[in-house]
């Protein structure tokens, strides 16, 4: 017996395939659902049914919640899956969810409330006694309000929509003089994308490390955690590179983070796979909350390899009423787990590279996966976010999983767009990435001229003599048109000269 | 068939024959002599949707996009962009160069986007690092301000726009 008949997957990109690949391993239907820019995007191709759900801004089509409802209940989904980002932390849709009889699979509405509006969660973990960051506590309406703030704790700060996540809607302030802009963009942000103006602002931790721990809990009052993943590798505040374990976290820290984790989810009565993001300081090994995601993260996968558990088909079964299907005793760290998020981006500038994909070769072999809805000829759309890929590989030691990914990334043939394939290979190639010392400022510090780097072992004549013989084929193709365009008879002359 | 091209500032002199069997490609950096090529067309082939190409003992994967003028060469996991030209483009392009303006007299798309918002009107005067609009691609906001101090001549955008990489947005003149 299935823990549900149909899902719909409210989501696009790897994470509907994901998605689906779960439901089809379960023996549960799939329901994909896509704009008009994504009619040829992967995940439509996969899914068992597929349904046309509007035009290309998400807030048209991913986050149309009535229409995503309509459509769970024309094709008779009893389910959601909301995946990441669009509506998997949107308490109106949860609740409409619900209101139509449709299984939402995620945490309960209370749940999402509690952790997804930043303010009231930092003032709840900092009341159930987690150690938390010293900022505005609480929403920042106006500029003079900001500066209040900002010269109160000191720069440099971090502003924040309150409801935002993944990166977007957030500002780090180093200046004086930058707080106004970054503060108004913010705003702007998180207008546009979560719908909501308030930003709050705290004290922006020089150095650290971002390390999060997975926390899982069922219907049945069971909360476990699966130990922690580091995603210091960051660029515009947004993670490129996780790794799990972290090679920063101490045994004891280790176990201490995990159990505040536990405790802070059966403080909320948490449902599903949650994460819970601390800012580590590596010299003190101190940790503060920063977040919790009440969702399933695009970093997973790591976790997934490491400890051997399929939390996709966790949250389903959770979902359906389950209790957890491991106790905390049965999980256990294996070996070493990396993942590289490969985006359709400049490797130097950050800068979005969407268009037409030309070549694809995903890599292959022992001890990795490819998570990716990349294919060739297909149109990378501006509507949505730059990454097109997630590679993971495993390791029974750090460096072999290190190693392994280098070997993965080199065997990665995407061309006709930019990608940042060669901006992790230089990652994974620097000393402090290798030492394991990085913090989030990482990239930030090393990384301004990378260019000098890339190519360094091959010679300018492969690029030119590439380039010649495509540029006179280019010219020869162009002169056999003119030359079958011209007139029968110039044709028949030339034969017959041929002939004599 | 002759081209110039230009690599990374470097400027080459190229020349290509084909044969049946081969390529032969004569390459000249300027200020060094002629490099010649010999080629196979056994060691230049179309497999899958990509060249193998290989090269002095080596093994590429390559994928050239481009035409005309501007080819793009990808191979082991990046690219690099090659301007080609043959006489008459040549020709062209340096009487393109010799009207040009010497500052940056517009504010150009560097990728696929949307306008969000718009700060300036015709007729503003802007400083050097002002904000001159907001544009969005992939879900992340840009701002993008006035490199120097200008005179905003034309807005060839409005908010709500979709441009392409290299779309004028904004036309300069001297304050």
């Amino acid at each position: 017996m299935a823990f549900f008949k149909k899902i719909l997957i409210a989501n696009r990109g790897e994470i509907a395939i994901r998605i689906t690949r779960a439901c089809r391993e379960l023996g549960i239907g799939s329901v994909a659902v896509f704009s008009d820019a994504d009619r040829d995007s992967l995940h439509v191709f996969l899914a068992d049914e597929a349904y046309h759900i509007g035009p290309s801004p998400s807030k048209e089509s991913y986050l149309n919640y009535k229409k995503v409802i309509e459509v769970a209940k024309l094709s008779g989904a009893d389910a959601i899956h909301p995946g990441y980002g669009f509506l998997s932390e949107n308490t109106t849709f949860a609740r409409a969810c619900v209101e139509a009889g449709i299984t939402f699979i995620g945490p309960t509405v209370e749940n999402i409330e509690a952790m997804g509006d930043k303010i009231s969660a930092k003032a709840l973990m900092k009341k159930a006694g987690v150690p938390t960051v010293p900022g505005s506590d609480g929403g920042v309406e106006t500029v003079e309000a900001a500066v209040a703030v900002a010269e109160k704790i000191g720069l440099p700060v971090i502003i924040k929509a309150s409801a935002g996540g993944g990166g977007k809607g957030m500002r780090i302030v180093r200046k004086m003089d930058e707080l106004e802009s970054a503060f108004r963009a913010c705003r702007s942000e998180g207008q546009n994308y979560f719908a909501d103006p308030t930003v709050y602002i705290e004290k922006f931790i020089n150095d650290p490390k971002h390390i999060e721990i997975q926390v899982f809990g069922d219907k049945h009052g069971n909360h476990v955690h699966l130990f922690e993943r580091e995603c210091s590798v960051q660029r515009r505040n947004q993670k490129i590179i996780e790794e799990s374990p972290s090679p920063s976290v101490p045994p004891e820290v280790r176990m201490k983070m995990g159990e505040v984790s536990v405790k802070a989810a059966k403080q909320i009565n948490y449902v599903g796979a949650g994460t819970i993001e601390f800012i580590f300081d590596n010299k003190t090994k101190e940790f503060y909350f920063m977040e919790m995601n009440t969702r399933l993260q695009v970093e997973h996968p790591i976790t997934e390899i490491v400890t051997g558990v399929d939390l996709v088909r966790e949250q389903i079964a959770v979902a359906a009423g389950k209790p957890l299907s491991f106790k905390q005793e049965d999980i256990k760290q294996k070996g070493h787990a990396i993942e590289a998020r490969i985006c359709a981006e400049d490797p130097v500038t950050y800068k979005p590279s969407p268009g037409v994909i030309r070549a694809c070769r995903h890599p292959q072999g022992p001890f990795m996966r490819v998570d990716s809805y990349a294919y060739p000829g297909y149109n990378v759309p501006i509507f949505y976010d730059p990454m097109i890929a997630k590679l993971i590989t495993w390791g029974d030691t750090r460096e072999e999983a290190i190693n392994r990914m280098q070997r993965a990334l080199t065997e990665f043939v995407l061309t006709g767009i930019k990608t940042n394939i060669v901006l992790h290979k230089t990652i994974l190639d620097h000393p402090t990435f290798r030492d394991g010392t990085y913090t989030t400022q990482f990239i930030e510090k090393n990384f301004e001229v990378i260019e000098p780097q890339l190519f360094k072992d091959i010679e300018d004549p492969v690029f030119l003599i590439a380039a010649a013989i495509t540029a006179y084929n280019d010219r020869k193709s162009k002169d056999v048109r003119q030359l079958n365009v011209s007139s029968t008879w110039r044709r028949v002359g030339r034969k017959l000269q041929l002939r004599t | 068939m002759y081209f110039e091209a230009e690599l990374k500032g470097r400027k080459y002199k190229v020349d290509v024959t084909e044969h049946r069997l081969s390529w032969k490609i004569s390459l000249q950096e300027e200020g060094k002599d002629w490099v010649h090529h010999d080629i196979s067309k056994n060691d230049y082939k179309l497999a899958e949707q990509y060249v193998s190409f290989l090269f002095q003992g080596k093994s590429y994967l390559i994928d050239v996009v481009g035409s005309d003028t501007e080819y793009n060469v990808f191979t082991r996991n990046s690219f690099r962009s090659i301007k080609i030209f043959n006489d008459e483009m040549l020709l062209h392009e340096s009487l393109k160069k010799g009207g040009a303006f010497g500052g940056d007299m517009e504010l150009k798309s560097g990728m696929p986007g949307k306008i969000i918002e718009i700060f300036v009107k015709e007729g503003d005067i802007v400083k050097a690092n002002k904000p001159l609009l907001i544009m969005e691609a992939m879900k992340m906001e840009n701002e993008m301000r006035a490199t120097r101090d200008v005179k905003i001549k034309e807005i060839k955008v409005k908010q709500g726009d979709a441009v392409e990489t290299g779309a004028v947005l904004i036309k300069f003149e001297e304050p």
